[in-house]
């Protein structure tokens, strides 16, 4: 009897190791442990056995039902860590329920990117008014009277205000560098500040002009400033911009609030520099105007000429996106269509 | 402008290997931006001069023949070709295989190969004028070749060389030559290529006025006409002019009229002086350079009638205008086939009233184009020397009858002091002086030195107003020096206070807010506004300022509110999305409270800045639109630092349904609204079976928070059971009368929250009742509250809710 309880023990060791899924395992249990199991038979025998016997042979029987209930219950938890309880077709190729997903308008993202590397120069951030005069407009800036910008072919004049407004016109800001001037008058130099913002110019729209447009523009007033470190500025706006080192370049550039005035180019990210449609064949493209502020938009500004100088940049920033996201038409900026804005979550 | 290389070679001496590709990179980093570098002999590729020998009629096709052409080096080949003017002995052009033509000079270009035509082999084309583009220069009848006969060249030469058309364009923006007046001709480009290269430059033989009767002419206003020089020249006929001639200004995009006129417009190019010729014979008396009389009539050259205004400048005789200053002449005493007398006007006029003219009558010429840039009176001098040189030469028997060169005061250089220690301190580098000097004087500029200042006297060319300050002069040394040629140096960081504007900091935030968490996407949207979402949402044009000249009279007003705009892109999503939200972050602005704020001479308007957004859905789901939008607006504060909101019926929105709507309140004053778009509104915006919930701030009156305001709580450590209730009320019951009668009930402080869950309308409930639900969270700070005592509780809440708001227990 003792021989047919270890050759049980045996067995059943062996088949519970063997049990790879939870179901053969319940059948190994029901095989050694169940109603008609192994062991149940023996136990069921002992009141047969012979009187001498029957307190070993219990007691031998118990300890292996105990035994193999542990084993049981150890190889359970071997097959549950092993495998998981999902049944295999599980798919995972349904696609994931997004969380709630807007998006910032791609103008205002790259702002914000342009932002976040300016403060981290220490750059304060400005912000004013859309409707501004005349005289912050042009007559500050250094723009003669009879310049063609003052046109309302060019600029968006409001109706009838010169009476209430003091004599000087008013309009939609036609460009940021006038209240440029208005930061300067109201702060203390040394100072640099970035000022983004929207401009406005009548003029007709295609794949390439719009009416309402983005500039962000830059201004450092010092003591002392090269017209030099403005390409180190630059220069790493664009490295955050683009991700990558972009050669930028300045060449000689005419605009009436600042003397000297540059172009500055950047390589033709399309091409690398060798030349494509993109940038009309010469590697470079004009991405924005900068220079030395004019002395008489410093004098405007309250500042003497003689003892500060500075430098400026005003970035197009419907231009940056467009070349960022390969964007085709300048009009979908304004479109307000959710099926181009939903693409910059 | 296109600037042509050989014209400008003729002033300026450049080396023969000299690179073009450096020339135009240099002149667009010191200069002028060179859009584009044209080698005209391009066009001419296997294009040769070749002579008819023999010509002979096509055996299948009476309009075509068949010609025998030597192409030089004994080269013979056979062409078909259907021109009328076809003789032998005659030099004519021919496209070889791989040039390319434009068929009868329309179309676009296309290759010449070797074809069968009717049968008979033709090896190229024997082209006409059209079809190489040489129309300007050789005029001639539909259906004849072009006659070469008078080039003395070999057969089988290249027609650019033969022609002397191998030539580069380069074309320059012309914004970009804006500011720099002297550079509106060959000879001023030439200049800046001798000054950037220091080559040398030909100078212009002063022109030796003759002994003659003077030409008077009455200058009114000394103002507005600086210089007015005035020559009659007797002996001209009208005639073509020299090849060379018609040559350059062909290459450069002008087309050749006659010799006259033709030299007027040579000495232009070249010298960036405009002048005009006039039939002396059709000038009635003397001379007059006045204002138009209010209402005077003229006849432009080019048949335009013109009422004048007394704001233009003309150059009258005795019986009225014969040009308006300085734009174009009149169609009266123009240059005819019979002239033979001429009066050459070579004047200065005051840039500003000359462009507004041009504008004015939209007749902006090559001429009104170079006097509004500002031309300095001196440079009269340049194309009255090359005029009478060019006149003598193309005119054998011309002579000068009558001059006069009224030039009432004389024009003076600029001159400018530049401190050298602020030039190093801009420039961040020191510049030898013996290397200023050698710079500036290659540009034209004298040079004097007092210590540490630097006195330059500015060439005349430059005087107009490009050149006047310090940095101009900065601005000119740093080009010459090449503005690449300077190493950055680095920026000096100077430590201050870190950056705090909590003010600039709410925009971007909530912006933020509204995008990565409540999911609605950003638009933007224009200023102006059309008056169909005006009157659609009843708001008030008096309040809004108006554009003088908008874009189109319904699109005249500029936003007060950003919800016209809002709802106009609600209504066109609307057709591809139905459920969606979007917002908007800008300005608006108010006819009134016009204020000085930096500056006493201006008055600006009321302008704050807003934010509005719009939650659509189906219009079935207003209540759980209207609480997506109420939670976007309440959880706001918090995500952006600023002081809290409370929402109440104060002033319902004009726009707004007349139950759904709530105004938003921060510190008791109000600051914003959230509404549900009134039906009304809603179909007049065009947005049907769809609801709005709307929302706008006034960004300006929010109050931001120093810093993170909400306090840290005790975390329990006993058990808090979530217990829920559902009981039936009025429908006239609010959440916020049950809120505050549970708020209100003592319970020794066990109940440590309540959140509303559902409401529930319908057929499960009597009918004038509604079943609310909501969840108490019971719990003590002390010990674990036994089942009895949390019933106990919920007990309370009901027995209070009974009988202050008449509850029921739902059955």
């Amino acid at each position: 009897m003792k021989d047919k309880l270890s050759a049980i023990f045996n067995k059943g060791k062996e088949k519970i190791e063997k049990a790879e899924t939870i179901e053969e395992l319940q059948n190994v249990k029901a095989y050694l442990l169940g109603k008609q199991g192994l062991l149940t038979d023996i136990l069921k025998s002992i009141p047969n056995l012979e009187v001498s016997d029957r307190a070993e042979i219990g007691r031998l029987s118990n300890k292996i039902k105990r035994d193999f209930t542990d084993m049981i219950e150890s190889q359970r938890e071997k097959i549950c860590l092993k495998k998981s309880e999902i049944s295999e077709d599980f798919d995972y190729t349904v696609p994931g329920i997004p969380p709630s997903s807007g998006a910032l308008h791609p103008i205002t993202q790259m702002c914000y990117d342009l932002n976040d590397t300016f403060r981290s120069m220490g750059f304060e951030i400005f912000q004013e008014s859309d409707i501004t005069s005349e005289l912050y407009a042009f007559d500050n800036l250094n723009f003669p009277p009879n310049h063609p910008a003052r046109e309302s072919m060019d600029t968006y004049w409001l109706k009838d205000y010169e009476k209430e407004c003091g004599g000087k016109k008013l309009c939609l800001r036609p460009h940021l560098t006038g209240a440029s001037v208005r930061y300067m008058q109201t702060h203390k130099p040394p100072f640099k500040f970035v000022y983004p913002g929207r401009v406005y110019r009548n003029e007709s729209t295609d794949a390439r002009h719009e009416r309402a447009f983005f500039q962000y523009e830059a201004l450092i007033v010092d003591r002392k400033f090269t017209f030099s470190s403005g390409k180190i500025m630059i220069k790493s706006i664009l490295s955050k911009v683009f991700g990558c080192d972009v050669p930028v370049r300045m060449r000689v550039g005419f605009f009436p609030f600042v003397e000297p005035g540059f172009e500055i180019d950047m390589s033709c990210l399309v091409c690398g520099g060798k030349g494509c449609s993109v940038c009309k064949h010469v590697g470079w493209i004009e991405i924005m105007p900068g220079g030395i502020p004019h002395p008489n938009v410093m004098r405007a500004a309250g500042l003497d000429p003689n003892e500060f100088t500075g430098f400026y940049v005003n970035i197009g920033l419907d231009r940056l996106v467009m070349m960022r996201y390969g964007v085709d038409d300048v009009r979908l900026f304004h479109s307000a269509d959710l099926k181009f804005l939903s693409q910059f979550r | 402008m296109k600037v042509s290389l050989n014209w400008i070679k003729e002033y300026v001496s450049i080396p023969a290997n000299f690179d073009i590709s450096k020339l135009a990179y240099d002149l667009t980093m010191s200069t002028v931006e060179v859009e584009e570098v044209r080698y005209l002999s391009k066009k001419f590729e296997n294009i040769v001069v070749g002579s008819i020998e023999e010509v002979r009629v096509h055996p299948n096709a009476d309009k075509l023949k068949i010609c025998k052409i030597s192409l030089g080096n004994g080269e013979i080949k056979e062409i078909v070709c259907g021109g009328n003017n076809l003789k032998a002995g005659m030099k004519v052009a021919v496209a070889c295989p791989g040039a390319m033509v434009r068929w009868h000079g329309a179309g676009d270009l296309v290759e010449i190969k070797k074809v069968k035509l009717r049968g008979v082999e033709s090896y190229g084309m024997i082209c006409a004028a059209s079809e190489i583009g040489l129309a300007d220069l050789f005029p001639s009848e539909e259906g004849n070749i072009v006659d070469l006969s008078g080039f003395d060249v070999e057969m089988g030469t290249n027609l650019a060389r033969a022609l002397g058309l191998d030539d580069v364009i380069l074309e320059i923006d012309n914004k970009s030559l804006t500011n720099r007046p002297d550079l509106w001709g060959h000879y001023g480009m030439a200049r800046e290529i001798s000054a950037l290269y220091d080559f040398p430059l030909k100078k212009f033989v002063p022109f030796e006025c003759p002994k003659t009767s003077n030409l008077k002419v009455n200058l009114e206003n000394t103002q507005h006409c600086l210089r007015y020089i005035g020559i009659k020249i007797e002996g001209v006929l009208v005639k073509p002019s020299d090849f060379e001639i018609q040559r350059r200004l062909w290459s450069v995009g002008i087309r050749p009229i006659n010799a006259i006129v033709d030299i007027t417009n040579y000495v232009m190019l070249a010298t960036g002086q405009p002048l005009h010729a006039f039939d002396a014979d059709n000038i009635n008396g003397s001379i007059t350079v006045r204002f138009a009389k209010s209402s005077e009539k003229m006849t432009l050259l080019d048949g335009k009638e013109l009422s004048l205004s007394t704001e233009d400048l003309v150059i009258a005789d005795e019986e009225g205008p014969i040009a308006l200053a300085g734009v174009m002449g009149g169609k009266k005493d123009s240059v005819l086939p019979k002239t033979n007398k001429v009066i050459l006007e070579i004047a200065n006029f005051e840039p500003s009233r000359i462009r507004r003219t041009a504008l004015r009558y939209e007749t902006r010429t090559e001429s009104a184009t170079r006097y509004e840039k500002g031309i300095d009176p001196e440079r009269c001098d340049q194309a009255l020397s090359l005029a009478m040189q060019m006149f003598a030469d193309i005119f054998k028997d011309m002579s000068v009858a009558q001059f006069g060169d009224n030039y009432p005061k004389r024009f003076l250089r600029k001159e400018v002091d530049v401190s050298l220690d602020w030039l190093e301190r801009c420039l961040g580098k020191h510049i030898d002086k013996s290397d200023i000097i050698n710079k500036l004087s290659r540009l034209g500029f004298e040079i004097e030195f007092n210590q540490n200042i630097m006195h330059v006297i500015i060439p005349t060319w430059r005087s107009t107003g490009d050149i006047s300050i310090p940095n101009d002069i900065m601005e000119e040394i740093a080009r010459m020096y090449g503005l690449e040629n300077f190493d950055p140096t680095p920026i000096t960081i100077s430590f201050s206070e870190a950056i705090n504007q909590p003010k600039i900091d709410i925009d971007r935030k909530i912006r933020e807010y509204l995008a990565f968490r409540c999911g609605m996407n950003e638009i933007f949207t224009y200023p102006w506004i059309n008056n169909k979402y005006i009157d659609a949402l009843f708001l008030n044009r008096d309040e809004m300022l108006s554009l003088s000249a908008p874009v189109s009279s319904e699109e005249c007003y500029v936003r007060s509110s950003l919800l016209p705009n809002l709802c106009k892109s609600v209504a066109e999503n609307l057709r591809n999305f139905n459920e969606f939200s979007v917002f908007e972050s800008a300005q608006v602005y108010f006819n009134k409270d016009f204020e000085s704020i930096y500056d006493s001479r201006e008055l600006l308007p009321l302008q704050r800045r807003s934010i509005a957004g719009a939650y659509v859905g189906n219009s079935e789901n207003v209540n759980s639109l209207f609480r997506r939008v109420k939670g976007i607006v309440e959880s706001m504060p918090r995500y952006v630092h600023i002081e809290p909101f409370t929402m109440k019926k104060i002033e319902k929105p004009v726009w707004a349904d007349n139950v759904v709507w709530l105004n938003i309140i921060q510190k008791s004053r109000k600051v914003g609204n959230l509404a549900l778009l009134s039906k009304k509104a809603s179909l007049a915006c065009g947005i049907k079976n769809s609801a709005a919930l709307i929302f706008e701030i006034d960004m300006d009156l929010l109050i931001p928070c120093p810093s993170r305001t909400n306090k840290f709580m005790h975390i329990s450590e006993y058990p808090v059971t979530e217990y829920d209730l559902s009981l039936l009320f009025d429908l006239s019951v609010k959440w916020q009368e049950i809120f505050d009668v549970v708020k209100d009930i003592k319970a020794d402080n066990l109940i440590q929250d309540i959140l509303f869950i559902d409401e529930y309308r319908g057929s499960q409930v009597p009918d004038g009742k509604k079943s609310v639900t909501f969840r108490l969270k019971i719990g003590s700070f002390e010990k674990t509250l036994t089942s009895s005592e949390i019933e106990g509780v919920a007990a309370e809440v009901i027995k209070r809710l009974k009988k202050d708001l008449g509850a029921e227990i739902r059955v």
